[in-house]
């Protein structure tokens, strides 16, 4: 078992992705995801500077802006015709409760 | 003519001056995939508008219209990149009957330079692989040996180079995903600089590594294929607005004077002696060429792959979460919300995307964010600057692609971390941001590729092409072909 | 035990409401007046067909990716500087995570670190003095995209729910003040004032019908119990839908809070925040849910998006753009046009529109207490029954301040003038042409002189209790006068009565 992860904390991160485990992918997923974390985990372990700052993104650029133009939106159609459920109108799913 | 024996390049020139029509181009391609796709599974799916595209380009070259540069050449193109009214499924269940409503910004430049989409290509699922394994198309084989893995995630795209289905294809690099398949089939593969060609319509997998790059036979069809599809574009912010030079022109440009730097890290235990004794014999060719070799360090490279691990899972989980079964294709049977999303997302994922959603999930929950994701992305700053300070000593980085040579089909089903852990050499210039080619640099006892990889600097993706050509222009590696499909003899 | 607890709760009922310190922060979600949204170029328009306005990029299509909206950043900085904020130099945007099916990718852009408005303030008061005024500290205002809107199936028969994305994307700044109100007037106070800037800059509509102004209340109580202060647990009154709601709601709560503090004398340690939601029909707040399970929203930058900074020089102009706000706007008309706070008010809280209507019309007629008296008054009137606004107002303002001048210089009786300013209204005509048509001329002073005559004749007895000393009762007389001709000023016709009987 790892120090970073039991089997609660893989159920209370499988809630908070919306993906239903089994009991047994549970158990199968906290293995892996342990011995993943483990590895990953050495990076506790290296020392920097303060100063370093983090790097998010591999462009270190600013600025990209659009003008506030209307462009005519997607054909209705063509946008609800890849959801599963539609009414023609709206996009439909199944209620809160 | 014998089409199977041209590259992309000698293609577009024997099209435009005359010697082929774009029919019979396309013909001959669409008959390849008919006669091999089977044993490969390398596509999921044939464009049924390509012959007729090659009819009109015909029909305008004829009657002494202009034409684009790439006039009646096929492109095979990653099934993670979007393709206006062509099924785009990015290797998922999720995405089985996803029909874009647009192209994605590389798509349509192809188009415009009148490049022909022949058809979608394979590839693990979301782009989330190293063998093209996880697809929900299932398994996509080596065309050297069809009990090999072809590498991946553009697995698809490899193989059907390697296998003459396609002079070209398309495929996306997150952490190796050009480059390693490109080294386990023998093809060329080039991931370019961050920001050099646009993401737009590239479904993401980790948007800040995500990058889309040209797979082909030869480093001058790569830049063939790379001066048509880099630049800017105002549809995705991290584009970059550098000029974008011919890359076809520089190729012949002689190495005397290149400093090539041997990285010492790239060449520690883990790496199949067979694969580090081709790559010192592939320094010695680059040396005769005229390039100064000397050793240098990226130290923070042990720490890339975990480094990787964090960053990538972290940025997808965050990106698949709109596959919740609201507005596209797959949802599974439920009678309320919460069972909706649980269920489908359950069902619609595979295994190894669901666990880097976990895993991300986790390194950014509160709590662990600060251990995880914040000290992954210092980490990274480091990785860059080691970079930084290479490339003030060198111009290239050199070593190899991948430790080993493609592994079998299912030899890491059940230990993800050892994949992980092979994609070493790779990982670092998606963290970095730097381009980076792999090119053919031998073939091993058991008669598998080896690929050489070379990095430069941000935006110098034109001093990689010009290496790669000239190491091209005096070895024969890119022009072996897998014994099973080395095309009809003459 | 039991002894003990009776004893504290004895001792709670003993606090009146009084020892009571009221604790209100707000969150105010405005929509800024873009055309396109905030990271694609689809309409903002509201009231279009139900998805009809989206696209691969706000409908959250794979491979789609954001780019920022200029405008929506301009007007987010005007607004930070309207409200005293400190500008970012360089903002960023971060990923909010959440699930909700009128949220196409799953997470929210949102700014976490770096909002674009830190730190500032806004001071209200009220023009009759009902609290003292008040600056109200703002934490922080950022941008934001909105989520699209969910229609529930209210038959409780489980049906579907439908959702329509044409919202989505839509640019909103979230405004989030410190938790300086002290009563639930201040709060509404906080709104309306808010709302008069932003509508004065013209960074929004505020249009809370449509949506365009969203209010969230955040209160708690400090008690003065035992030698110390004691806070209750805070609750967030969510979705607050008009000011009249967001005062109500807290004036509520605020009781609510205090019954239930004395019946069982929880505190803000005893219990996480909670979120209510207002119900108007019956006029209470009821609970929507505890915060334990307190959402894990695992912000991080949006990979797809960079940093962007704003120069000095761009501040500057935006700052340039920004003309006189309310306050100054009461001050100056009180301290140039010589009005009474509640009448700069009254004139300021319409608009910007109508400060200058009224100010075009106080300077052309010269008596700057007439024009707001017949603004404040008449063309308000107007306004509020026909739901128009100022610039749609038929009378211009030289009309306006040529019908009162006559007024001032008496030439026209309040009564007339008004039927006059009915008729310009009606039928659009000048001054000249109103009076010509309701057939209003000046009268003739010998017939005036006829008309008190035969006034007094025929009243000897009114007469009498004038020459008594019932000064007043000459208004009979006046009032008689209006019927032998319309016409007749009643000023003049007082005086001229006065004078026949000597006095
Ligand atoms: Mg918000
Ligand atoms: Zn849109």
């Amino acid at each position: 078992m790892s120090e970073f992860i039991d089997r609660a904390v893989v159920e209370q991160v499988a809630r908070l992705a919306r993906i239903h485990l089994s009991e047994q992918q549970l158990d199968a997923s906290s293995k892996q995801l342990g011995e993943i974390l483990n590895y990953v985990g050495q990076l506790e372990r290296v020392t920097l500077p303060d100063d370093v700052e983090p790097f998010f993104g591999a462009i270190e650029s600013v600025n990209a802006i659009r003008a506030d133009e209307v462009n005519s939106s997607v054909d209705r159609d063509s946008i609800l015709s890849n959801a599963p459920d539609s009414d023609g109108e709206f996009y439909s799913v199944p209620p809160v409760f | 003519m014998e089409i199977s024996n041209l590259g992309a390049s000698e293609l577009v020139s024997h099209l435009s001056a005359g010697h082929l029509t774009a029919v019979d181009c396309i013909q001959y391609f669409l008959q390849r995939i008919e006669q091999t796709n089977q044993s490969l599974n390398a596509f999921v799916n044939i464009s049924d508008t390509a012959l007729q595209r090659a009819r009109e380009i015909d029909a305008r070259r004829a009657s002494g219209k202009p034409v684009g540069p790439l006039a009646g050449l096929p492109i095979a193109v990653k099934d993670g990149i979007c393709t206006s009214g062509l099924k785009t499924t990015a290797g998922s269940k999720m995405l089985e009957q996803f029909v874009p409503p647009y192209d994605a910004t590389i798509v349509r430049r192809l188009i415009d330079a009148d490049g022909i989409v022949i058809g979608k290509t394979n590839m693990d699922e979301f782009a989330m692989g190293s063998s093209t394994e996880h697809s929900h198309f299932g398994a996509v084989k080596n065309p050297w040996s069809l009990d090999r893995v072809p590498g991946g995630s553009s697995g698809g795209s490899a193989a059907c180079v390697a296998a003459d289905m396609s002079p070209v294809a398309i495929g996306s690099d997150t952490g190796g995903s050009i480059r390693q398949p490109a080294s386990f089939c023998g093809i060329t593969g080039l991931k370019p600089t961050y920001g050099r060609v646009s993401r737009y319509g590239l479904i993401a997998f980790a948007s800040s590594l995500d990058q889309i790059g040209p797979m082909t036979r030869t480093a001058k069809d790569s830049a063939l294929i790379l001066s048509v599809i880099a630049g800017h574009d105002v549809k995705d912010s991290t584009s970059a607005k550098n000029d974008v030079p011919d890359f076809t022109r520089s190729l012949e440009k002689p190495l005397t004077g290149v400093r090539i730097g041997i990285c010492r890290e790239h060449f520690d235990e883990g790496l199949d002696p067979e694969v580090e004794s081709c790559v010192r014999e592939a320094t010695k060719v680059l040396e005769s060429l005229g390039a100064a070799t000397c050793e240098i360090h990226l130290p923070h490279t042990p720490y890339a792959v975990a480094t990787y691990y964090v960053v990538a899972p972290c940025e997808a989980s965050s990106n698949l979460a709109r596959y919740d079964g609201v507005r596209y294709t797959y949802r599974a049977a439920a009678t309320d919300l919460e069972q909706m999303y649980c269920q489908t997302r359950a069902a619609g994922f595979g295994d190894e995307v669901k666990q880097r959603i976990m895993l991300g999930t986790y390194a950014l929950s509160s709590g662990y964010y600060d251990a995880f994701y914040l000290k992954a992305s210092r980490v990274r700053r480091m990785i860059k600057h080691d970079y930084d300070q290479a490339f003030g000593e060198v111009d290239l980085i050199l070593g190899p692609t991948s430790p080993t040579t493609a592994f079998s089909i299912g030899e890491h089903s059940h230990n993800p971390l050892a994949m992980y852990l092979a994609d070493i050499y790779t990982v670092s210039a998606n963290l970095a941001g730097v381009p980076a080619i792999s090119i053919p640099a031998g073939i091993s006892a058991s008669g598998l590729p080896i690929g050489l990889q070379l990095q430069a600097r941000s935006f110098d993706e034109g001093a990689l092409l010009q290496a790669a050509h000239q190491f091209q222009s005096v070895t024969g590696w890119h022009a072996t072909k897998p014994p099973l499909y080395q095309g009809p003899q003459t | 035990m039991n002894s003990v607890n009776e004893s504290a709760k004895e001792a709670r009922a003993r606090v009146g409401f009084d020892q009571v310190t009221v604790v209100i922060g707000m969150e105010v979600h405005v929509q800024l007046a873009t055309q396109s949204k905030l990271f694609c170029s689809c309409s903002t328009q509201f009231g279009a067909p139900p998805n009809t306005q989206t696209c691969e990029v706000c409908t959250g299509m794979p491979g789609s990716l954001p780019v920022i909206n200029n405008q929506a950043l301009q007007l987010a900085i005007k607004t930070g500087l309207a409200l005293n904020c400190e500008i970012a130099r360089s903002t960023k945007w971060d990923r909010k995570n959440y699930f909700y099916p009128d949220l196409p990718k799953g997470y929210q852009i949102s700014q976490f670190d770096k909002p674009i408005c830190g730190k500032g303030y806004l001071d209200i008061a009220d023009a009759n003095g009902a609290f003292e005024p008040r600056r109200v500290r703002l934490e922080r205002a950022h941008l934001e995209e909105d989520a699209g809107k969910s229609i529930h199936d209210e038959s409780s028969r489980g049906g579907n729910s439908k959702i329509d994305l044409n919202r989505t994307g839509t640019p909103l700044l979230e405004i989030v003040t410190k938790p300086d109100m002290r009563s639930a007037a201040e709060a509404r106070a906080f709104l309306t004032e808010l709302k008069l800037i932003l509508v004065y800059i013209g960074v929004s509509d505020c249009n809370m019908q449509q949506g365009s102004l969203r209010c969230d209340g955040n209160i708690n109580l400090h008690i003065e119990f035992g030698g110390q202060t004691i806070a209750t647990p805070i609750v967030e009154i969510k979705n607050l839908n008009s000011f009249r709601a967001a005062e109500r709601s807290l004036t509520y709560e605020a009781r609510r809070q205090f019954d239930l503090w004395q019946q069982c004398g929880l505190t803000i340690d005893d219990s996480p925040k909670q979120t209510r939601g207002w119900n108007d029909a019956q006029q209470v707040t009821t609970m929507q849910r505890e915060k334990e399970e307190s959402a894990d929203y695992r912000y991080f930058p949006d990979p797809d998006l960079i940093a962007v900074s704003t120069s000095e020089e761009e501040i500057a102009a935006i700052e340039e753009q920004i003309d006189r706000l309310p306050a100054i706007w009461r001050e100056h008309l009180s301290e140039v046009y010589n009005l009474k706070p509640y009448d700069a008010d009254v004139i300021v809280s319409q608009g910007r529109g109508l400060v200058d209507y009224f100010r075009e019309v106080a300077d052309q007629c010269g008596d700057s207490r007439i024009a707001s008296n017949w603004i404040g008054q008449e063309v308000l009137r107007y306004l509020n029954e026909s739901g128009l606004e100022i610039d749609r107002y038929p009378v211009a303002p030289r009309q306006m301040a040529e019908l009162l001048k006559r007024v001032v210089s008496n030439q026209l009786e309040q009564t007339r003038a008004k039927e006059v300013l009915n008729e310009m209204v009606a039928s659009q005509l000048s001054v000249a042409a109103a009076i010509e048509k309701l057939g209003i001329k000046a009268v003739d002073h010998d017939e005036l002189k006829s008309i008190c005559q035969q006034l007094i004749d025929e009243h000897p007895e009114v007469a009498k209790q004038i020459q008594d000393g019932n000064i007043k009762a000459v208004g009979r007389l006046v009032g008689k006068a209006r019927k032998l001709n319309p016409n007749a000023n009643p000023g003049l016709v007082k005086d001229m009565i006065l004078k026949f009987l000597g006095i």
